[in-house]
């Protein structure tokens, strides 16, 4: 009997870890869009992120560097996509999928002289905790402190948007860019902060793939995951605890149907594989179904240009 | 204390058009001054100078004989001009309170009291935790004065702010800003309706093409040359002989027809009655928000609804789309010229070929019959006396009034039996709107029946024979025009009822 608890507590704890990518990416994309600007270079971020991250581990053998360099990797490439968009007016769409395919293009540059370099043993907290404790032992001990800090992310990322004046400031730039404008607040300045906090997450999320998810660089490793974290923001009609709720049935689905591949079902492999997709997309479509409320939280003014009068 | 308020000189460029010319003005406070002049005249582009939203070239402003800055929208905060907008500068999806609270630095709970206050000592009836696009216009013009009453304003600027308001409403507004003015608030309210500068003002300022040319008094003024001073020339007014149609044929009926709406933004339409008669004009006044969209589309096309409401020339046309309408010889002027009646992008020709009719022949095994659709479009430039010949224009580059004239050209070339127009008038100046007024009572003239569904009460008096009134997705029942006042449409236009 333990030894079955025991068995799911891992399994949550697997399925916890593999949500931990799409939390980062979707929640700094969420903050990114509620101020209006429509980044879809999230992959091309997440990847950058990766790379440094690793790249960065093996350079210099800190872990906390290569974390933090991984965050500014991904805010730098963040901020190419905002002089494009905010600066120089041009368009969310093209500058994002640009973005995205030169991300892909640069990380597997400088990952050539990294391929097949072994990752580095990441810190765990509580291990014995988490051996001693049956099933709760697994689900709660043992993670990296990036867990933790992703699954209080959507917690505080709800809190700043609904309460602090930030968040309300964030949100009317989102609503109306020149209204926001005429009350005199800097909107090329929020929507910068919003990108490139939205290009530092992603490069977080990338940094977990590379260095603690499956420590070592692949060329592609992100492997969609940007293109789930942008799908979950939009079914998740931009609320930060939906995103959560996305993360992990697509984190879940994603494990339990490499389990039941495992157990060899006579379904097919294909249908399995697309299980987390169909899945995530059915959940969060049936939780998100008030459109009053999609009303509320969607960004107006999401992939506009805003042109300051003069 | 007193406010003086003076601005000298003050020009402002843009590329082809001179907004602000060496515009003098002052202002002192204790008074409500009127900023009169047609669109385009350069009142905005003052005011939005003022506000501090746009740099002028040259010139400078003085509060109480100081000369300040007003590089930004916060400049003009910090000098206690506060500015009601046109367009209001609102955050639909955000609460009345987070609206008021954004650009204020005081704690939530001291705000609320402080609006608390304000709510009270006006009268203002307006719940602060939902959301503003459930409010009502005239609730969100309030939301946008209170905004600027949070900040002890010493100068109100209102920028055509009755253009959204019931009579009601506009009653109210006056009421408000008497009372604000007798608080020490200098008041400039921008408009180009003459009634509200007699009701309303002290003192009258005139523009014209960005030139102040006349300050005067009010009472020295009547409507007559006041019009005469804003246009520059003498007006010759148009007034429709009201007809009455009993034994005419009835050519439209609407039955019972109802429309639920999946979108919060939409009004849901209640059993909608109406029937219309050959060469008869039947206006539809409303608030704006409160149907007329909702009703427009459905007369189009663009919403389709059951086919069992709609009877047109003996036919039951509900399910038919606006291209079928179209050929079954209705006519349609949505209220968004550049958006929803014509691709501002394309040019004059293309956008005249959108109309395409199996008959017209623009087209041809797949293949556009360029020359045969710029003939077509040069007939309508010359019969609708659009202000250009040359059909390649792009549309985007046409005047309002021209465009508006382009439009109704091209829906009225085909000699259709009834022509449905929404807000044709809107925002064209005097001369657009009188050739507008004057084709749509020229329809009825020869036969031709006409829906006018507009928010301009002076319009729908001059050229409906019958009017009616929607309010949230119902309507009032219809009346001859002779027998109503605009006193009774703004009654209707805000829900209430008469006799």
């Amino acid at each position: 009997m333990t030894f079955d608890l025991n068995f799911f507590g891992m399994l949550i704890g697997a399925i916890m870890a593999s949500s931990v990518p799409l939390i980062l990416a979707a929640s700094g994309e969420l903050i990114t869009e509620r101020s209006g600007v429509l980044n879809l270079g999230v992959e091309g971020m997440m990847i950058v992120g990766a790379i440094s991250g690793f790249a960065l581990m093996v350079l210099t053998d800190n872990l906390f560097l290569a974390v933090i360099g991984s965050m500014l990797s991904g805010l730098i490439i963040s901020s190419i996509f905002g002089f494009l968009t905010q600066t120089l007016f041009t368009n969310h769409v093209a500058s994002g999928l640009a973005l995205t395919i030169f991300g892909i293009g640069i990380s597997a540059m400088i990952g050539k002289n990294f391929v097949g370099i072994p990752g580095k043993d990441f810190p765990l907290l509580l291990v014995n905790l988490r051996e001693s404790i049956p099933f709760v032992g697994p689900i709660l001990f043992g993670h990296s402190i990036i867990l933790y800090v992703a699954f209080a992310l959507p917690f505080a990322t709800n809190y700043f948007l609904k309460r602090t004046k930030l968040g309300l400031i964030v949100r009317a730039v989102g609503d109306s860019p020149v209204s926001a404008s005429n009350q005199g607040i800097n909107v090329t300045l929020v929507r910068y902060s919003c990108i490139l906090y939205g290009g530092a997450m992603c490069g977080l999320a990338g940094a977990y793939l590379s260095l603690i998810y499956t420590p070592q660089w692949i060329e592609n490793m992100t492997a969609g995951r940007g293109w789930i974290a942008l799908a979950l923001v939009v079914f998740a009609t931009w609320s930060p605890l939906k995103v959560l709720v996305g993360a992990i049935i697509f984190g879940g689905v994603t494990i339990m149907q490499l389990h039941l591949q495992a157990i060899g079902l006579t379904i097919p492999v294909q249908l399995l594989s697309a299980l987390p997709y169909i899945m995530t997309i059915i959940v969060l479509v049936v939780i998100s179904r008030d459109s009053r409320k999609i009303k509320l939280n969607t960004p107006t003014s999401l992939g506009q240009i805003f042109y300051k009068e003069k | 204390m007193n406010t003086k308020l003076k601005v000298s000189e003050i020009s402002k460029i843009y590329p082809g058009c001179v907004a602000n010319d060496k515009v003098s003005l002052e202002f002192g406070s204790g008074k409500i001054y009127a900023l009169l002049g047609e669109n385009g005249a350069g009142k905005s582009t003052l005011v939005k100078i003022l506000s501090g939203v746009v740099k002028p070239d040259k010139g400078q402003v003085f509060l109480n004989n100081e000369s300040i800055k007003l590089n930004s929208p916060l400049d003009a905060k910090k000098n206690n001009i506060g500015m009601v907008f046109q367009h209001f500068n609102l955050f639909e999806t955000l609460s009345v309170f987070e609206n008021l609270s954004i650009d204020s630095n005081k704690k939530n709970e001291d705000l609320r009291v402080l609006i608390d206050g304000i709510l009270k000592k006006y009268n203002f009836k307006i719940d602060l935790d939902v959301p503003v696009l459930n409010l009502s216009a005239g609730q969100k013009q309030k939301v946008e004065i209170i905004r600027c009453l949070i900040r002890n304003p010493k100068v109100l600027i209102m920028d055509e702010p009755t253009s959204v308001l019931t009579e009601q409403e506009t009653d109210d507004l006056f009421i408000s800003l008497k009372q604000f003015s007798k608080d020490g608030i200098l008041i400039i309210y921008i408009t180009h309706k003459l009634k509200e500068v007699l009701s309303l003002c002290d003192e009258v300022a005139v523009m014209r093409k960005g030139k102040v040319v006349s300050v005067s008094k009010t009472i020295d003024e009547k409507i007559e040359t006041l019009a005469n001073k804003m246009v520059g020339e003498n007006l010759n007014t148009i007034k429709k002989k009201i007809n009455i149609f009993k034994n005419s044929e009835e050519i439209l009926k609407i039955s019972n027809l109802n429309f639920k709406s999946d979108d919060p933004y939409e009004t849901n339409l209640n059993n909608l009655n109406l029937s219309l008669k050959k060469g008869e004009c039947l206006g539809i006044a409303g608030i704006s928000g409160n149907g007329q969209n909702e009703l427009f589309q459905i007369l189009s096309g663009e919403i389709i609804t059951e086919g069992t409401s709609i009877k047109f020339r003996n036919k039951e046309i509900g399910k038919l789309n606006p291209r079928e309408r179209r050929e079954y010889l209705m006519a349609f002027s949505p209220e968004d010229r550049i958006s929803q009646a014509a691709v501002p992008e394309l040019k004059i020709y293309e956008n005249v070929a959108l109309n395409n009719f199996k008959s017209s022949n623009f087209f041809e095994k797949g293949l556009v019959n360029e020359k045969k659709i710029k003939e077509h479009t040069q007939k309508i430039l010359s019969n609708f006396s659009v202000n250009t010949d040359n059909v390649e224009l792009k549309s985007q580059f046409l005047s309002g009034g021209n465009l508006q004239k382009l439009i109704i050209g091209r829906e009225l070339i085909t000699s259709p039996e009834l022509l449905v127009c929404f807000n044709p008038t809107w925002g064209l100046d005097v001369g657009a709107i009188n050739y507008i007024h004057k084709t749509l009572i020229n329809i009825n003239q020869q036969g031709k029946s006409s829906i006018l569904i507009s928010t301009d009460n002076d319009e729908l008096l001059k050229l409906s024979d019958r009017v009616c009134v929607i309010y949230k997705g119902k309507l009032s029942k219809i009346m001859n025009a002779e027998s109503v006042t605009p006193e009774k449409l703004g009654i209707l236009m805000g829900g209430g009822s008469i006799d």
